[in-house]
């Protein structure tokens, strides 16, 4: 008996295991008068069946814009995150609030993405500049990133990198105005042959403004003007810059 | 012995069970599996211009943002060889200034998403897309702002793995052979990734 129960332990165990790491899904009501289902996440993809209303249904994955579902007659699909948002939880409530704000749903999410524009003042003038960022969104209004940029000037290049605190206090618009405030340090890799510049390897502060568009819930497109001041030997060096940019977050 | 073994176990496999049963008390949409990255491997042709055609190979990552908006890093490099100059004057540079190395971030945008049948009744997934976006090319002792515009075709062979057919074009200003000479420089090339 004592050997027989020592060899059904592991079987025990791993068959309780295996029912913890099962992946979530989550049972729904439809209540809209039909959901269309479509062979992929995408509206351009066919419609192949129709839910109807009252059936209920399992939600297995989600995508961007979509969420898999299977229906009570063991159809399997990908049905718009639209409609499914209007559909109720057993317990009677709606599964998302579509409310909520921009600045709300992002709140405690991570976010990379990219900058690119030029500075438009002082000697990096003209100096074209690709920025790639990552970051934290701590809550509606505040977030915290790292960047790390390269220049390009006709004879000058460098990089420059450091980290941004941003201020948005309008996320729930959806054209929504921030200000930044960045710090970090700034290198010239290669110098004009004939004079060089004031600025080598500095520390620099800048403040900007900026325009966030929500484009999706998780996609936003950004416009920036950034004013640096850079630190050199004899004094400082102001330069302006533009930057267009997009960021997702996750 | 028995007993306290099993009360044991009884112990085990309820605390179990209602960790379970909870879980899926309080499932909600945000738990759910979401598979918005990829991760994977390029391989194919640059040619440089005034330059050689060579096999790059390289690596991608690509998130998914909006249904059809997604953003994509790309990196890779390329052994080059001699321009037409070079050949009958001598190599201008050489050792790791002859290897192509391309960084981009580019945005897409999947403009035709449709079904794809290769073989019989098999529906695959796929889509159209184009993308645009900026990077930095270090070649020849130089780097160079690049700005990038292409047209690719994905399909999705399984659920998790998704081929890529990508034309790229990489612009940036060279004073390799001329002072400030604007160079478009063709990448074709295919990628194979995971989606998770």
């Amino acid at each position: 008996m004592k050997s027989y129960l020592y060899l059904l332990l592991p079987i025990l165990l791993l068959s309780s295991w295996q029912s913890v790491a099962e992946e979530p899904s989550v049972s729904i009501e439809v209540i809209d008068p039909f959901v269309e289902l479509h062979t992929g996440p995408g509206e351009g993809y066919p419609v192949f069946y129709t839910v109807e209303q009252g059936e209920r249904v399992t939600i297995l994955k989600r995508r961007p814009d979509w969420y898999e579902i299977t229906s009570e007659y063991g159809q399997t699909g990908w049905a718009k995150a639209a409609q499914i948002a209007r559909t109720l939880l057993p317990t009677g409530e709606p599964v998302d609030l579509p409310s909520v704000s921009y600045g709300d749903y992002l709140e405690g999410s991570f976010f990379a993405g990219f900058n690119t524009g030029r500075f438009s003042k002082g000697e990096l003038d003209s100096a074209e500049v690709i920025t790639f960022n990552a970051g934290y969104r701590w809550n509606s209004w505040l977030s915290l990133e790292f960047e790390r940029s390269k220049f390009y000037d006709a004879e000058v290049r460098g990089r420059y990198y450091g980290g941004v605190v941003r201020f948005e206090p309008y996320s729930e618009w959806k054209f929504s105005p921030s200000i930044t405030v960045g710090s970090g340090s700034l290198k010239i890799s290669s110098q004009p042959e004939l004079i060089p510049l004031d600025i080598d390897e500095s520390s620099y502060l800048s403040l900007g403004v900026g325009l966030s568009i929500y484009v999706g819930r998780n996609f936003l497109v950004k416009a920036e003007f950034r004013d640096f001041k850079i630190d050199t030997d004899l004094d400082s060096e102001r330069s302006d810059q533009w930057q267009l940019g997009f960021n997702a977050f996750f | 012995m028995a007993t306290w073994l099993q009360r044991i176990l009884l112990i085990l496999l309820l605390s179990i069970s209602s960790q379970q049963l909870s879980a899926n008390e309080e499932a909600d949409l945000s738990e759910l599996d979401s598979e918005q990255f990829e991760v994977g491997i390029v391989t194919g042709f640059i040619t440089v211009q005034d330059f050689s055609s060579e096999m790059l190979w390289g690596i991608q990552s690509t998130f998914h943002s909006t249904e059809n908006v997604f953003l994509q890093a790309n990196y890779f490099q390329a052994d080059v060889g001699l321009s037409s100059f070079e050949q009958s004057q001598g190599a201008l540079f050489s050792g790791d200034d002859r290897n192509f190395k391309h960084l981009d971030f580019l945005i897409g945008y999947n403009i035709f998403q449709a079904e794809q049948f290769f073989s019989g009744t098999q529906a695959l997934l796929s889509s159209l897309y184009l993308v645009a976006g900026v990077g930095d090319t270090q070649f020849g002792g130089e780097q160079s702002f690049t700005t990038t515009v292409g047209l690719g075709y994905r399909v999705d062979f399984t659920r998790t793995t998704v081929l890529r057919v990508d034309y790229r074009a990489h612009l940036f200003d060279s004073s390799l052979l001329q002072e400030d000479d604007s160079t478009a420089n063709s990448q074709f090339s295919v990628s194979l990734s995971y989606l998770f």
